[in-house]
């Protein structure tokens, strides 16, 4: 990658939010894009139409995205902006989602670099056509704050163990290890659904990929995130995937936590 | 019952539209924010405007907040931080109990019984 200086003040650069086979301008046009100066279009690419969007190459400078991805509100405007522009094409016509911030210099250099890769969005395209991608969230049940189970019987009985203190002491290690024993247990428990929940929801899928478990505090609850897959999944068994995670939640009583239909962002392939 | 976020449902792939920043970001970054390696962002081998992983490394706070912060070790997630927290756990209890009949053992030693010593070691 040649990495250019400051752009020349007023040069536009193209922002590129996804490549479809045949978009409807107007479903993407009211869109305010990640700059509402200009206005979000389609770009033809011969076979295939790509959504675009001018922006003053300033602002997407090597600089600007080290501030902007360090400010979460600014990281989080841009990520929804690109993700609102996905869905809205992706609602109106096959489409192969861009990563955030796929820039090119201008339009002609942009038809020129993904007119390149006109395959492998061919092929894109018809692997996830009539698909949509699904996440599957399943968490492991909050622990309890407190040790519910009472003072276990302390081993005081040992012979020669004369000093109620030490016994104590003894009894609260075993009581700490049982409390370890059991939260590993419930960690395994969880674990093992985990494993089952992604094994029955892959034989429906076509394509899965496991995803980091979130954190606790990203997920705003104290259970643990066990399982983040995604699976991509035809639109007509969709409403099979949603009475299978909910059958899965009754019969292992963990939570089970299922969004989409996205735009198939995971499985338009390696790229 | 399982949580459906299904708003979209009536546009075959609108997304949903209440989705989470981080399963938003962990999509549209696509594998791109993996920041265990140096991958570019710039995916599809884009000159100019491009942004590489790095910034990443120096937004660490940031894409925490955001609930990426699955580089990190977390013993509730992995089973081997997990015996590590509970092997350091039962060391530093190992210490106080230590420390407490250390204490006891100061005025009685002399009276202790024969199998106290082994009875107080055990574990160790």
């Amino acid at each position: 990658m040649t990495e250019h200086g400051p752009a020349v003040p007023g040069t536009q650069a193209t922002y590129v939010f996804a490549v479809c086979r045949d978009v409807d301008p107007a479903a993407v046009r009211d869109l305010p894009g990640v700059d509402a100066a200009e206005p979000v279009r389609a770009l033809p690419l011969g076979t295939l139409t790509a959504v675009v969007q001018s922006v003053p190459a300033a602002d997407f400078t090597d600089e600007a995205w080290q501030s902007r991805l360090s400010d979460q509100r600014e990281l989080e405007r841009y990520a929804r902006a690109h993700h609102e522009v996905v869905s809205a094409a992706a609602a109106g016509s096959p489409t192969v989602p861009l990563p955030l911030a796929t820039l090119y210099h201008g339009d002609e250099r942009a038809r020129q670099a993904l007119a390149e890769q006109a395959d492998r969005f061919h092929s894109a395209l018809r692997r996830t056509a009539r698909h949509a991608e699904w996440g599957v969230k399943v968490y492991a049940p909050a622990e309890p704050s407190v040790d519910p189970v009472p003072v276990a019987p302390p081993p005081v009985a040992r012979s020669g163990r004369t000093r109620p203190a030490a016994g104590a002491g003894l009894a609260y290690l075993e009581r700490k290890r049982g409390m370890h024993r059991r939260r590993e247990s419930r960690h395994d428990d969880a674990l093992r659904t985990a494993e089952a929940v992604d094994a029955e929801v892959s034989r429906l899928a076509t394509g899965f990929r496991r995803l980091r478990p979130h954190g606790a505090q990203q997920t705003g609850q104290r259970d643990v995130q066990v399982l983040n897959a995604t699976y991509l999944v035809a639109d007509h068994r969709a409403a099979e995937l949603v009475q299978l995670t909910r059958t899965l939640q009754e019969r292992t009583g963990t939570r089970i936590e299922l969004s989409g239909p996205w735009v198939p962002y995971s499985f338009v392939g390696e790229v | 019952m399982a949580e459906l976020d299904f708003r979209g449902a009536a546009q075959p792939v609108a997304g949903p539209p209440a989705a989470s920043l981080a399963d938003i970001l962990e999509r549209v970054l696509d594998k791109g924010i993996v920041i265990a390696g140096d991958i570019k962002i710039d995916l599809l081998d884009i000159e100019l405007l491009t942004i590489r992983l790095r910034l990443f490394v120096a937004s660490v706070d940031t894409a925490k907040k955001a609930g990426i912060d699955w580089w990190e070790t977390d013993p509730a997630l992995s089973s081997r931080a997990a015996r590590d927290a509970l092997r350091e756990e039962n060391n530093e209890l190992r210490r106080r109990l230590e420390a407490q009949e250390a204490g006891e053992d100061e005025a009685p030693r002399a009276v202790d019984a024969p199998g106290a010593d082994s009875a107080a070691t055990q574990g160790k």
